[in-house]
């Protein structure tokens, strides 16, 4: 009878000592890494390198060792269900004019294969100006430049419901200047493609 | 009007009425505007929506407070509007707990709740827009997210 209650004494023991979680930070594609934190309520535990991991028993936070080989064991699944990563694209246009630039009028097409790579893809298209000229026109210019984008994208057969476009005006400058500056590095449209 | 007729027409209009009843309880939501797409399904993968429970399908829009639940053969990937990229493993279930992102200044909030199973996750706008923006919260511990790609396994311990 005593046997019993410490085997079964042994066995809740055994599982509260278990890993209730385990955290793993990865590597970027550049072999950098970002880092997170765990709080169990009691501490906190940093891991800011590449493998860098955690777990958690008892409640408890703990450092742990884990190599490439247990994440991929461990993750295997969820990583092979990783969507295609979003991506994002810059055109440049012709001063006062939804007209792009030669260089970006070819970049167009890395767009467009970008998104036809994909099996179910949001596209979104921010229009943006210089400060030359005054903002109610500035507006108006960065909504026809992404409105302009957005067409070319649906003649050419994306699904026009799978675009959002905005005119962002003169707000988000990409290379800040004075007012009434003429600068081709802020005449673009921002592409996000997921 | 014939019988068949008769029962044709009460059926459409019942239809009618439950569709109704169906997009204003929709509407009713508190923030029904979507936060992600699912990009990615395999097996056996399903959302629970106001209790509600359907086949999570490649394409279909997901919303704040919604739970993923993956079953043993299942995984899915999604993708959110401030383009963190989660996916998971099989016998999984996360729940959309918090999400705000304001796609005009890319600054927002995420709390996602990892109950079981397995996740990998990309951060994106929301985790770049202010220390402290991103967490993960699983039975045990709150992960603080600074970026970029890590992964969590929650073990099942019901």
């Amino acid at each position: 009878m005593h046997r019993i209650a410490l085997v079964l004494a042994l066995l809740t023991l055994a599982s509260c000592s278990s890993r209730q979680s385990l955290f793993v930070v990865l590597p970027n594609p550049d072999g950098s890494s970002g880092a997170v934190t765990i709080e169990d309520g009691q501490k906190s535990v940093l891991l800011d390198h590449p493998y860098a991991a955690g777990e958690v028993r008892s409640g408890v936070a703990a450092p742990v060792q884990v190599d490439q080989t247990q994440v991929q064991q461990i993750f295997g699944n969820a990583l092979a269900a990783q969507p295609v990563l979003p991506s994002h694209f810059v055109l440049y246009f012709e001063k006062d004019s939804d007209t792009l630039t030669p260089a970006s009028a070819l970049q167009y097409q890395a767009v467009f294969t970008d998104i036809k790579r994909r099996q179910v893809y949001e596209v979104e298209v921010i229009g943006h100006t210089d400060t030359l000229g005054n903002p109610p026109h500035n507006q108006q210019l960065s909504m026809s430049r992404a409105v302009m984008i957005r067409d070319r994208l649906v003649r050419d057969g994306i699904s026009p419901k799978s675009i959002s476009v905005a005119g962002r005006g003169q707000l988000d400058l990409a290379v800040k200047t004075a007012d009434q500056v003429a600068e081709p590095r802020n005449r673009r449209v921002e592409i996000t493609v997921r | 009007m014939n019988p068949v007729n008769r029962a044709c027409r009460a059926a459409a209009s019942i239809t009618f009425i439950l569709t109704l009843l169906a997009v204003s309880g929709a509407a009713a939501n508190a923030d029904n505007s979507q936060v992600a797409q699912i990009k990615t399904v395999s097996g056996q993968a399903e959302i629970v929506r106001n209790g509600a429970r359907v086949a999570a399908r490649i394409g279909d829009p997901l919303y704040e407070k919604d739970t993923i639940d993956t079953g043993g053969d299942g995984s899915i990937g999604i993708t959110f509007i401030d383009n963190t990229v989660m996916s998971s493993g099989p016998n999984s279930e996360i729940v959309l707990e918090d999400y705000k992102f304001n796609s005009s200044d890319f600054k927002g909030s995420m709390l996602t709740d990892m109950n079981r199973g397995t996740v990998s996750m990309i951060s994106g706008d929301i985790a770049r827009s202010s220390p402290g923006a991103m967490k993960v919260k699983t039975p045990t511990a709150i992960l603080g997210v600074r970026g970029t790609r890590f992964v969590i396994e929650v073990k099942d311990n019901r």
